[in-house]
Parts: structure tokens; C-alpha cells; sequence
């Protein structure tokens, strides 16, 4: 494996009384896809908007290329170069795809808006993600959701990004358009982009993700190569299938009874 | 009813400059126009005398106000907001006005018209910060604001009424001079609308003024200032009604307190025609300017079509529902050929 790109170590968040993250640690290499794993409440979307910058940790460490480096607001790590694409899109309907990959950074010449430079700069981007659409001068309304999503993921690449991260990003879409998505992740690795994916679907993470960081109750709870991982063990982590009542009866009891002999 | 299977996608790939979006707008407006020309043509068949240099220009002169109020009210539509009391301030910039030539009977006519403006502009500060620092959604504000602008306007006049002698020929003159034929009111509207227009489309501001409309929370996380974003077409918005308010005292030479009243459902119904979309977001200046004419027309139309007046009303409402059906029809037709086209592509 490569130096990783993001590397946290011992990061810990609380909201109140909640402790949502103790002394979590995850690391992203360049070209690879790290699926970010657990149940609901686990801390996973605390940990993306921790390295966004929306809720800045309380304690920890994060190092970019080997600095350490602080993210305090969302603006401080988009300078990093790391893109977030929440679940909820912020795609404005009515503006057609241009307009949309554009948004708060249009291209201007003498102040009006440059509409050829930013179509033939969007057409660029969208070829060399080898991504077709019928026309950029559509309301994305009109898009399917895969489509919409790949807008979504193409319009945090404008800013030369070296981390995306990805929120749920095949939540809502039916088969052929997740595996549109999934084609799309693949490229962004082949493009030496270190992704981070969010999701609870397991067959999309077996299809794209290297590895599988599972968080439990905002602490790691393991860290699996996905090609050499059953489905189980990984189920097992995120559910936290060996931390029962029963198994760890069955611990105590066998501890104590080793005690006894 | 299911789509054409073998239908040719829009656009072949990237190269290609067709562009759905652009053409779907153009049709949009384009369809008014022909509305506007097949009225013309009929009733011009109807009463030759209809198409008459004269009658032309009155029917211009009459569209103006309505204009230039489309124009402003479009603005706000575009970011999702509505601004009812346009009625009220063109009746106070109006009265102002007629107030400010009594008082001062020397007063420039610059000086006079600029005051009108600025009591617009005023109106549109007290609307727009309303909306965009309380968050109170500018139908619940701008209502209010209807009310106490016609209520100031009421207690100003106190029963007056302001007639054209009280106003200097110069003055009076702006509503009947012509350049080359037309109407200087209406060149004025012209000049209005294709001013707004450019400013919406070549701006990085009139662009976010779609995004805002479109998505505020889109916008917002894109890093558009939401909220001046919003403010500024009230502003603006009163300037224009402002505007049209001085046109008003100079064409008709009498104002009271009732003056622009119930205008502003006529300036949304001009927008809405004009496929500026109610619920922000869509939409040009050029379209509500054309559904201003359009409405105007058809209210010069009727009665030489002989159509009783009763029916006007319920003609205008006909057309908003077909507006809002055409445009409903283009979405779903274009959202299903794109569906159609791309779906293997990307």
C-alpha cells in the first residue's frame, strides 16, 4: 500500500453527552477506495463531517501527506483537496449541468459569464470521467438520479481534489444506475484519487471497495482487506455479533472457570 | 404514449452544440409570441383599423407600465419570493410625485421623476429587508406591505386629488413624446427589459439569482450569499415600481390614492404567462414582457372583437392555466426523452 494521503489517528468528538467518536483512526491511501462501515449511530457521518470540517474534532490528530494539519471549517479542507458529496446533493434543479458544475465558481470574462470556456471545461471533465450526457443544456431536473449523482461527484472534482469522500452515493438508485456510480468511483481510483464511501449497501462495497473500515459505537471496529473478507466477518463487525450477551457470558464464564482450576 | 423507441438523442455526444435546454426556452417564449401575433392577425382581420399607427402606439404606451412591473416582479419570482405591494408603491411614488410638483412648483422634471424612483426604491429597502433578515416568507410580508403603502398613501392624500395643471407641461409631455414613432415610455420599458435580461444572463449575481430560487440550500452550500441574493430584487423590484409610478403621473395627469390598485395580481398573471415559473428558479424577463404585451393586447383585442368586457378576466385566467400546463408538458417531454437518450451513455 502507497503513503496514505489522509491519515487520523485518535480522533475523538462529543456532542453533549453524546460521545459520538473515541480515539477513531482511519487511513486513505492514493488510489484506493475505503469503504466506511456501520450501523446507524455508529459515528460515520460524524467522521466524514469531522474531516470535512463541519463538526471539527475535539481531540486527535490528522496528518495530509504526512503533515499534521488542522481542519477547523469547511473551507480548510476543501483547500486540502478534500471534496465531500452529501447525501442530499445541493444540485439546483432548474440551472442546467453547466450551470450546476459551475455554481459559486463560474468562469468570467470582464465580468460577464464565460459560457463557452466553462462548457467545453465541462465537457473535459465529464469525457475524461468517460461520462455521457444527451446535453449539458438541461435542467438537471430532468436527469435521472444516477445521473444527477454523477453531476454531484463531477462538480466537487472541478476543484482538483485529492480525497473525495461520498455520502450514501447509490442510496436512492435503482440497478443500472448504481452500477453507473460504481463504474465512476472505479475511475476516480484509476485517477489516483483516494475515495472514502459511505454506504450500508454490502454489494456495492465488495464491488468497488480495497478495504473496509467498520466504526461500532463510534470506536473502530476493525479494518478488512474487502477481496479477502467474508460478507460475515465484516456483518459481524458492524452489528458486533461477537460483543452479545451470550458471547461474552460464555467469555466470563470460561475466564472464571479457568480461574477455578 | 410510450416514448419512441428509435427516436434520435438530442445530441450525438459532447462535440455537438444542440442544446435541449436553451431550445426548450426559446420555444417557451417563442409560443407567446405567436399567441400575441395570432391575436393581432385576427382581430386585425376582424377591424383593419386595429393594426393603426396610433392604435399601436397607444396599445404600447398602455403595456408599458405593466412591463416594466413584469419585469421587476420577475426578478423576485426568479429567487422564489413574490412581492404583491408593487400596486401600493407605484400609487405612492405616483402621489409623491403630484405631491412634490404642488409643493414646489419650479422643480426639475429630473429631479421630480428621480424622487418618484427613490420612494420605489425605499419601499423595495423596507420589503427586502423584511424578507431576507426575518425570513418571513414574502407573501405573508409583502401582503402587509400593501396595506400600509396604500394606508400611507390614503392618509397622505387625505381625499386629494392631483390633476395635470398642477404638473409642468414638460412633465406631462414624457407620457406623449415619440422618438421615430414610438413612444418614450415604452423605449424606456424596452431599455428596462433588455437591461434586466442581459443582467440575469451574463452575471455570475443573475445566474445565483436562479440558483437561490432554484435550491437555497444547494445554493448556500455552493457559497452564494443567500440572502443579499434576495434582498436585492425587492430593491430593485420597488426602484422599477417606483419607475413606473412617475410614468403613471406623467401619461395620466391625475393622481389620487387609489392609483395602481389590484395591479399587482395583473403583473404576476403578466410574469406567469410570460413562463417566469411561481415557484422560482425558471424563467426570463423577455417572457414576462411578452406576457405583459400579451395580456395588454387582449385587453385592446376583445372589445373591438366585440367580446363582452366580462369575459376578459376569464380569458386571462384561461391563459395562465395553459401557460402553466405548456410548461409542465415541455418538462415531462424533455425529462423523457433525455431519460430515453442517455440512459446507456452515462
Amino acid at each position: 500500500m502507497s503513503k496514505p494521503v489522509l491519515e487520523l489517528s485518535g480522533i475523538s468528538k462529543r456532542f453533549g453527552a453524546v460521545q459520538a467518536l473515541s480515539e477513531v483512526d482511519l487511513q486513505v491511501a492514493p488510489g484506493e477506495v475505503v469503504a466506511l462501515l456501520g450501523d446507524n449511530g455508529a459515528g460515520k457521518s460524524t467522521l466524514v463531517k469531522v474531516i470535512a470540517g463541519v463538526n471539527p474534532a475535539d481531540s486527535g490528530t490528522i496528518k495530509w501527506e504526512n503533515h499534521p494539519v488542522t481542519i477547523s471549517k469547511p473551507g480548510d479542507a476543501q483547500r486540502l483537496g478534500i471534496a465531500t458529496i452529501y447525501q442530499d446533493l445541493a444540485l439546483c434543479d432548474n440551472l442546467d449541468i453547466v450551470a450546476n458544475l459551475f455554481l459559486g465558481s463560474e468562469r468570467t470574462v470582464l465580468g460577464t459569464l464565460d459560457e463557452l470556456e466553462m462548457e467545453r471545461r465541462a465537457q473535459t471533465l465529464l469525457d475524461s470521467l468517460s461520462v455521457k450526457m444527451p446535453s449539458l443544456r438541461v435542467p438537471v431536473a430532468s436527469l435521472s438520479g444516477g445521473q444527477r449523482q454523477i453531476i454531484a461527484i463531477a462538480r466537487s472534482l472541478l476543484g482538483d481534489p485529492k480525497v473525495v469522500m461520498l455520502d450514501e452515493p447509490t442510496a436512492a438508485l435503482g440497478v443500472a444506475q448504481t452500477a453507473q456510480v460504481l463504474d465512476l468511483i472505479e475511475r476516480l481510483r484509476d485517477q489516483g484519487l483516494g475515495v472514502v464511501l459511505i454506504s450500508h449497501n454490502m454489494a456495492d462495497v465488495r464491488a468497488v471497495a480495497d478495504r473496509a473500515a467498520v466504526l461500532r459505537l463510534g470506536r473502530n471496529a476493525g479494518d478488512f482487506p474487502v477481496q479477502e473478507t467474508s460478507y460475515e466477518e465484516i456483518v459481524a463487525a458492524i452489528t458486533g455479533a461477537a460483543d452479545n450477551p451470550v458471547a461474552r457470558r460464555s467469555g466470563r464464564v470460561s475466564v472464571s472457570g479457568t480461574e477455578e482450576e | 404514449m410510450s416514448a419512441p423507441v428509435g427516436e434520435a438523442p438530442v445530441q450525438r455526444d459532447g462535440s455537438g452544440k444542440p442544446r435541449t435546454g436553451r431550445r426548450v426556452r426559446q420555444v417557451r417564449e417563442l409560443g407567446i409570441l405567436l399567441a400575441l401575433v395570432l391575436l393581432v392577425a385576427v382581430t386585425t382581420l376582424y377591424n383593419p383599423g386595429f393594426l393603426m399607427a396610433q392604435n399601436v402606439r397607444d396599445l404600447l404606451l398602455g403595456a408599458t407600465l405593466l412591463t416594466i412591473l413584469a419585469v421587476g416582479q420577475s426578478m423576485v419570482l426568479i429567487t422564489r419570493n413574490v412581492d404583491l405591494s408593487v400596486g401600493s408603491v407605484l400609487g405612492l411614488s405616483a402621489f409623491a410625485v403630484g405631491v412634490l410638483f404642488v409643493s414646489f412648483p419650479g422643480l426639475p422634471v429630473p429631479l421630480a421623476a428621480l424622487a418618484g424612483v427613490l420612494v420605489g426604491t425605499a419601499c423595495g429597502l423596507v420589503n427586502g429587508l423584511l424578507v431576507a433578515a426575518t425570513r418571513v416568507p414574502a407573501l405573508v410580508v409583502t401582503l402587509g406591505t400593501l396595506y400600509i403603502f396604500r394606508g400611507i398613501d390614503h392618509w397622505w392624500a387625505s381625499g386629494r386629488q392631483i390633476n395635470a395643471a398642477d404638473m409642468p407641461p414638460a412633465f406631462l409631455g414624457i407620457g406623449r413624446a415619440t422618438v421615430l414613432g414610438l413612444p418614450v415610455p415604452a423605449l424606456l420599458a424596452l431599455a428596462v427589459v433588455l437591461a434586466a435580461g442581459w443582467c440575469l444572463s451574463s452575471y455570475r449575481s443573475g445566474r445565483e439569482l436562479y440558483a437561490v430560487g432554484s435550491d437555497p440550500h444547494a445554493a448556500r452550500l455552493a457559497g452564494i450569499p443567500v440572502d443579499r441574493r434576495v434582498f436585492i430584487p425587492f430593491v430593485v423590484n420597488g426602484s422599477l415600481a417606483g419607475l413606473a409610478g412617475v410614468l403613471y403621473a406623467a401619461r395620466f395627469g391625475t393622481v389620487d390614492a387609489t392609483v395602481g390598485t389590484g395591479l399587482e395580481l395583473e403583473v404576476v398573471a403578466a410574469a406567469v404567462v410570460g413562463g417566469v415559473a411561481i415557484f422560482g428558479g425558471s424563467g426570463t424577463v423577455y417572457g414576462a414582457a411578452l406576457g405583459a404585451l400579451l395580456l395588454t393586447t387582449i385587453g385592446a383585442a376583445l372589445p373591438v372583437l366585440r367580446v363582452d368586457a366580462f369575459w376578459q378576466q376569464a380569458i386571462v385566467g384561461l391563459l395562465i392555466l395553459v401557460a402553466i400546463g405548456l410548461d409542465r408538458l415541455l418538462a415531462l417531454r424533455t425529462a423523457r426523452r433525455l431519460r430515453g437518450g442517455g440512459s446507456r451513455g452515462a
